[in-house]
């Protein structure tokens, strides 16, 4: 192909209808002051940074650590949100039965509560004398001040996402596969291994990113739970409260920088080998 | 013979659709189709063989053996939906691999088919064995037939299902792979039940029919005699009988039955169920027994055929084939070829003779 021919195609992307109408100019209009609103601020706050002040920064043991743990506690959230998710989706999008409604709207829920709301609710129960921090408090598990607390905290606000994403994932999966698949041999479980879960994986996947992108980023929930350890959004506002604007923007850029990366390599990960094709 | 597959008053509740007491049997490499409008329970009683819903009652068997209580994986039955089905995150070569080998050793009866464990053979043996490592949305609807057939054999399958695999596909294409179809199932000799809703597949591939509505099958047998004897006004209409006409019964003789049709008698054989002079009756006559009569058709008057007399009041045109409507004291359709209408310079209000033999009249109790 000719660096022409492509150049060509790419233009067409871009000017898909034939003739501009009025809508498509509206559209793209409308979704350019979007875009700059979402962009703006980012690129202006990530330039107010010189490379010397982001590594003093990174120098800083605290605000390293800090990262760390946003970076562990994010993906230990991803993965309980998979675990526990996925199967839910699966029934979800493959049983009907009175009340699924409700369940449905039981998952959106914690997206519908404010996050410092969040934070005193899982505080209650997850508390000393919660309903399940009393108990589990006698083996060991304790969720104030801990890693776990970090991880439910952020659990608990992000994993409507990987819920959702799978179980569109899991509807999208044609029914007649899975029993052409059992008639073939396969019994439940493979089907769901060899068939179900690939055909869906690139929904599942992007529900994991987006559970662990959300999870960096929860501050309010996070920081009624636990103060310590800090997690980084929480590591921030501490500096900002401590020091100003200055430190805390050095920090922010940095975080900035660390989950976006991470963020951009996942897309990238969960979306390797471009869609399957469907084969209609 | 013994039938190589029986279902056995299958009765099944699903949801509010219920199927009652479905009975049929199918021999080795006998094609039944079973023909229903949508929502008949066709698709349901295909899935409730291979085992998909616990019927309330009844039993399936192949070869003696009663699968009833099996999950579809222990069934060893070959399911080809519509599209076909492959599994599009798979490779033509993995499709067929993913069935799991039941029987390491089955070998087909006929030297001249492949073993069904055999992968590269039984892609060879359908002619695809070079687009083993092909997508399936990359196929044409005849490649993805035959990785389809090949898949469902690599199980080595007692029995195959097919779930309108062709109605999604342009009629020309629908043909050719039906035409192909029914060569493969001939060569492979394994009992087959297809269900459809269009009557072209019905007369192209079935041994046998069943016509079902409403969860019932209303009638089934060789599909000469569903075609030829409808036994109600409903299958008449489905399987395409052109004339399904109410009318009574003003006489009955040795020699057959008068019925009033319109305003005509027409003669007809003494059907095999006596209908009581006076009942009210369906009339089918297929619009290819309605011949018409004319000096330019050649042929002779049928001495004790029913001769009827009418006006053309339309035309329909099926590219040669010419349906033509004819009020004879009730309205009737009878074929003629194009040249033969230009031949008669027939055109709308022409008066035309028809005849109809009487062993072409056949009535069905209302």
């Amino acid at each position: 192909m000719t660096g022409e021919a492509a150049a060509g195609r790419l233009w067409r992307r871009w000017a898909a209808p034939s003739q501009p109408s009025g809508l498509y100019l509206l559209c793209w209009f409308l979704g350019t002051v979007l875009l700059a609103f979402l962009v703006i601020p980012l690129v202006a706050l990530a330039l107010t940074q010189s490379g010397a002040s982001l590594a003093g920064v990174a120098r800083m043991a605290d605000v390293r650590d800090a990262i760390t743990l946003s970076l562990e506690c994010a993906f230990l959230s991803a993965a309980v949100a998979a675990l526990a998710g996925v199967p839910l989706a699966y029934g979800l999008a493959r049983t009907a039965f009175p009340g699924k409604g409700v369940i449905a709207a039981l998952v959106d829920l914690p997206l519908a509560v404010p996050h410092t709301v969040a934070g005193i609710a899982l505080l209650m129960v997850f508390g000393r004398q919660g309903f399940f921090g009393e108990p589990l408090q006698t083996v060991g598990l304790k969720f104030w001040g801990t890693v776990a607390g970090v991880v439910i905290a952020m659990l608990f606000v992000s994993a409507p996402y990987t819920v959702n994403a799978a179980r569109i994932g899991f509807e999208a999966v044609d029914p007649r596969l899975e029993k052409i698949a059992r008639t073939l041999g396969l019994g439940p479980w493979r089907t769901f291994f060899r068939v179900t879960l690939p055909l869906a994986r690139r929904s599942i996947m992007t529900g994991v990113t987006l559970t662990y992108a959300r999870s960096i980023s929860e501050f309010g929930a996070v920081i009624i739970l636990v103060y310590y350890p800090m997690t980084a959004p929480v590591k921030i506002y501490e500096l900002f409260l401590r020091f100003g604007l200055e430190q805390s923007a050095a920090a922010a850029v940095l975080l900035l920088i660390v989950s976006l990366s991470l963020f951009i390599a996942l897309r990238t990960l969960a979306q390797r080998g471009g869609p399957i094709r469907e084969n209609r | 013979m013994k039938a190589a597959v029986a279902v056995e008053a299958l009765t099944l509740a699903l949801g509010g659709f219920q199927l009652k007491k479905i009975d049929f049997a199918v021999s080795r490499g006998e094609i039944l189709v079973i023909l229903g409008p949508n929502g008949s329970g066709k698709s349901v009683t295909l899935e409730t063989i291979a085992g998909f819903h616990r019927p309330a009652s009844g039993r399936v068997l192949i070869g003696g053996r009663d699968l009833t209580a099996l999950p579809p994986e222990r069934r060893n039955i070959g399911f080809v939906v519509q599209n076909f089905g492959l599994f599009p995150h798979l490779t033509v070569a993995q499709n067929v691999a993913i069935a799991r080998r039941r029987h390491q050793t089955a070998a087909p009866r006929d030297a001249a088919l492949p073993a069904f464990g055999d992968d590269a053979a039984l892609l060879a043996y359908f002619g695809i064995a070079h687009l083993a490592s092909r997508a399936p949305a990359d196929l044409s609807p005849g490649e993805k037939q035959r990785v389809a057939l090949a898949r469902a054999l690599a199980g080595a399958p007692d029995l195959f299902l097919f779930d309108e695999p062709f109605s999604a596909l342009d009629a020309q294409t629908h043909d050719q792979l039906r035409d192909e179809l029914k060569e493969f199932l001939r060569a492979l000799a394994i009992p087959a039940i297809f269900v459809t809703h269009d009557r072209s597949d019905a007369y192209a591939l079935a041994d046998t029919v069943a016509v079902l509505r409403d969860g019932t099958i209303v009638q089934a047998g060789a599909a000469v005699e569903i075609f030829e004897k409808p036994a109600s006004a409903f299958v008449a209409r489905f399987v395409g009988v052109e004339n399904v006409l109410s009318g009574h019964i003003i006489e009955t003789s040795q020699n057959g039955l008068s019925i009033e049709v319109g305003r005509q008698v027409l003669h007809a054989a003494m059907p095999a169920k006596t209908l009581p002079a006076g009942s009210a009756v369906f009339v089918a006559i297929r619009a290819e027994d309605a011949a018409v009569c004319s000096p330019h058709l050649g042929g002779q008057p049928t001495p004790k055929a029913n001769r009827l007399e009418g006006c053309v009041t339309g035309f329909r045109s099926e590219g040669a084939l010419i349906t033509l409507s004819i009020d004879c004291g009730f309205r009737l359709k009878a074929y003629l070829l194009g040249p033969q209408v230009r031949a008669l310079n027939l055109e709308i209000g022409s008066m035309i003779a028809v005849e109809i033999a009487p062993d072409k009249i056949h009535p069905m109790a209302e």
